[in-house]
């Protein structure tokens, strides 16, 4: 399949496609965003993201497995693959298991954020989340939490 | 004939067992909401029981909420953000305790459908100066029924209502505890939990009488 040249004056309309991937400088009203000829500040790649920008543009989807307390490891058997600054520093914390939340405090990503991000290692084989069995707390789980509870003064 | 003593044998029962390779068991977390108008000693009981000293994480009201929140202007939905206090027990190798502050107000409460997922209750900590910052808390725990606990904090020993009066004002049923603690002694904060766990067994031994 071939694609007529948009530098091409000669290229011929076509309706079908949505109109601002025809739109060259000879569109209707001309408007093209400024090219990006230089990368940002290398300061700004790494802190200042909108949270948005981290999880390319995603505010919802949110695995409903993935809770505030949800414990996450690393998947050892994950092969190594590049990745984000974020998703390695996320994966740098889960030698130990570690609750979502607490990715979330020590990285300083937004929860959310770090929601989708977990979501999306572990997609890739590269973090266990461990999903309970059971979502609502039974009798002996509590009683072993009061016991702890009481032990301590 | 001694498998054991076989290198074969041996490498395949290394791969059979390769689950155990993992690093240790993920204990299991469990979680009690600690919820209530701001300056009422939230964080402070949060970091009175904690073995760490209390983290923060940041939520955002996302898409989800502005049906809820119905901001009007789209912009406003990524502009709203809320920090949670949270701490941390280890009861023992394979049980977590985490404690999560939430502010008790209802434009917050977008967020605690999430986080009354699995909790085993609530501590809503009163300030009896501002008793009415409770109110959304309260209403909320009452329809999602969540095991809670009304906890008055008695800054420096000191209360304007008794509890009797505090129950009154915030009509709970006469099973919910209404109880005095003080926010910043360790020993009061596990006592005021404990009555939130007790809540929390009763309920959970109701349903599982239901059930069977």
């Amino acid at each position: 399949m071939t694609y007529p040249d948009s530098d091409d004056p000669a290229y011929p309309a076509r309706p079908s496609v949505r109109p601002f991937l025809q739109s060259g400088p000879l569109s209707a009203g001309g408007y093209s965003p400024a090219i990006r000829d230089s990368e940002p500040p290398a300061a700004e790649q790494t802190s200042g993201l909108r949270p948005f920008v981290i999880t390319s543009g995603r505010t919802d989807g949110t695995d409903p497995d993935i809770g505030m307390e949800t414990q996450v490891t690393v998947n050892p058997a994950a092969g190594p693959v590049r990745l984000s600054p974020e998703m390695r520093a996320i994966v740098g914390l889960c030698g130990e298991p570690v609750s979502v939340a607490e990715i979330s405090a020590r990285l300083r990503l937004h929860l959310g954020v770090t929601r989708i991000l977990v979501g999306d290692l572990r997609a890739a084989g590269q973090l266990d989340v461990h999903v309970l069995d059971n979502e609502t707390p039974d009798p002996e789980t509590i009683m072993r939490v009061i016991r702890g509870l009481r032990a301590i003064t | 004939m001694d498998y054991e003593q076989s290198p074969d044998r041996h490498v395949g029962t290394a791969a059979v067992g390769s689950g155990g390779d993992r690093p240790k068991r993920a204990p299991v977390p469990v979680k009690i909401i600690v919820a209530g108008g701001f300056g009422v000693g939230k964080t402070t009981t949060v970091g009175a029981i904690s073995e760490i000293s209390p983290l923060t994480t940041e939520a955002e009201m996302t898409s989800a909420a502005v049906g809820i929140d119905d901001p009007g202007q789209a912009t406003m939905k990524t502009t709203t953000t809320i920090a949670m206090d949270f701490g941390v027990l280890t009861i023992d190798q394979t049980l977590k305790l985490y404690i999560f502050g939430t502010p008790g107000q209802s434009r917050f409460a977008f967020m605690w459908d999430d986080l009354i997922k699995g909790a085993l209750g609530a501590l809503v900590v009163v300030d009896t100066n501002r008793i009415d910052d409770c109110y959304p808390a309260v209403d909320y725990f009452e329809r999602a029924g969540l095991p809670f606990v009304v906890g008055v904090n008695t800054f420096n020993g000191q209360m304007s209502y008794s509890l009797d009066e505090v129950r009154w004002a915030l009509a709970v049923r006469e099973d919910v505890p209404v109880l005095a603690f003080d926010a910043r002694f360790r020993g009061s904060v596990r006592d005021a939990l404990l009555v939130v766990l007790d809540q929390a067994l009763d309920k959970a031994i109701r349903q599982k009488s239901t059930h069977s």
